[in-house]
């Protein structure tokens, strides 16, 4: 199968919903307030931290707030060198911080951003074990999560999909982004993964392709 | 304020070109309000199992936009990257209308190659 087919080409993961475990967006915002907004998105590796955090970067810039996203990881721990005074610029009372990968900062870098980010209307991190700021929701990875993720995507399921999800959840730990992996290798392989049916490539969507400037 | 109606084609609908040549086309809007800005860009993005890269090879801004119009546009495509597809990533050529606020997007896509197809790396 041709990249662009793929079902689990990274493109298509993204377009995926963050599933809110029993809370809705007003809730999570709700909560948010009452910790003053500065909370942290707790949970392992392919959890869906980012995912979220991106679905709400998009809701605050739509409801018409200033946001800057930070994303580290463990291959990048600190921003490119050219936008790394931005990182620890001193942000505008009406803006609204968001880091993804909170842990990759050493404990006192994470103590001097955060007093530097301390004028920001709201601050949000990601990070992998609770303790940097409140907890304002953990992210869980269960069987049943990844089976409705992978029929979404393949536009139904079967059993032997479902008996691969087991299998795959386990191999990784529950770490969703590797099973999505391992999902499309098996269909870069096949004409076909062994599905109801093969969805066709996703229509050309309403969001557009890139903000960048001319390159 | 609803979502406005987007249009964005080629002419003839043409979907195979060859470097160097001319692409022309017309992009269209329906909205209840003049868009703040509108532009069409040349891209290309890559799809598959890395991380998405795209760019943005050239833009035509329009200019003294009403509420319902269209415009032509036309872009002299580069010598390259080529469009190909293997298992790991497909590159894919392609134009969009974006339309601001909210940077509503239409678009369409097409091969750019030496023979005008697809580079196919697997079968």
């Amino acid at each position: 199968m041709l990249a662009r087919e793929n079902p689990f080409a990274s493109h298509r993961l993204h377009g995926l919903r963050f599933r809110l475990p029993g809370v809705d967006w007003a809730g999570l915002e709700r909560r948010w307030h009452e910790l003053g907004r500065r909370a942290a998105i707790v949970g392992p590796e392919g959890s869906g931290k980012t995912t979220l955090l991106e679905e709400w970067r998009q809701r605050l810039e739509a409801a018409g707030w200033r946001v800057r996203l930070w994303r580290l990881t463990r291959e990048r721990r600190r921003p490119d060198r050219a936008r790394r005074p931005a990182f620890w610029t001193v942000p505008a009372a009406d803006e609204l911080i968001l880091l993804d990968g909170a842990e990759q900062l050493s404990w006192w870098a994470w103590r001097a951003w955060l007093r530097r980010m301390r004028p920001a209307h709201g601050i949000v991190v990601t990070t992998h074990r609770p303790g940097r700021l409140p907890t304002l929701l953990e992210c869980r990875t269960t069987p049943a999560l990844l089976d409705e993720l992978v029929a979404e995507l393949l536009g139904g399921s079967s059993p032997a999909v479902r008996r691969l999800n087991r299998r795959w959840f386990r191999r990784h730990e529950g770490n969703l982004r590797l099973v999505l992996r391992a999902w499309y290798d098996l269909c870069a392989r096949r004409p076909f993964p062994p599905v109801v049916s093969c969805p066709a490539s996703p229509a050309a969507g309403q969001k557009a392709v890139c903000d960048r400037k001319v390159a | 304020m609803s979502a406005p109606e987007l249009r964005i084609g080629i002419k003839n609908d043409q979907r195979s070109f060859r470097p160097g040549e001319t692409l022309r086309g017309a992009a269209g809007w329906q909205w209840d309000q003049a868009p703040e800005s509108a532009e069409v860009r040349l891209y290309w993005r890559t799809e598959g199992k890395g991380v998405p890269d795209v760019s943005v090879v050239a833009v035509v801004p329009f200019e003294q936009l009403a509420a319902r119009d269209a415009r032509p546009f036309e872009f002299r495509l580069p010598e390259g990257p080529y469009s190909f597809s293997g298992r790991l990533i497909s590159l894919i050529w392609g134009v969009e209308l974006v339309l601001k606020p909210g940077a509503h997007a239409a678009r369409v896509e097409f091969n750019l190659s030496p023979t005008g197809e697809e580079i196919l790396l697997h079968r």
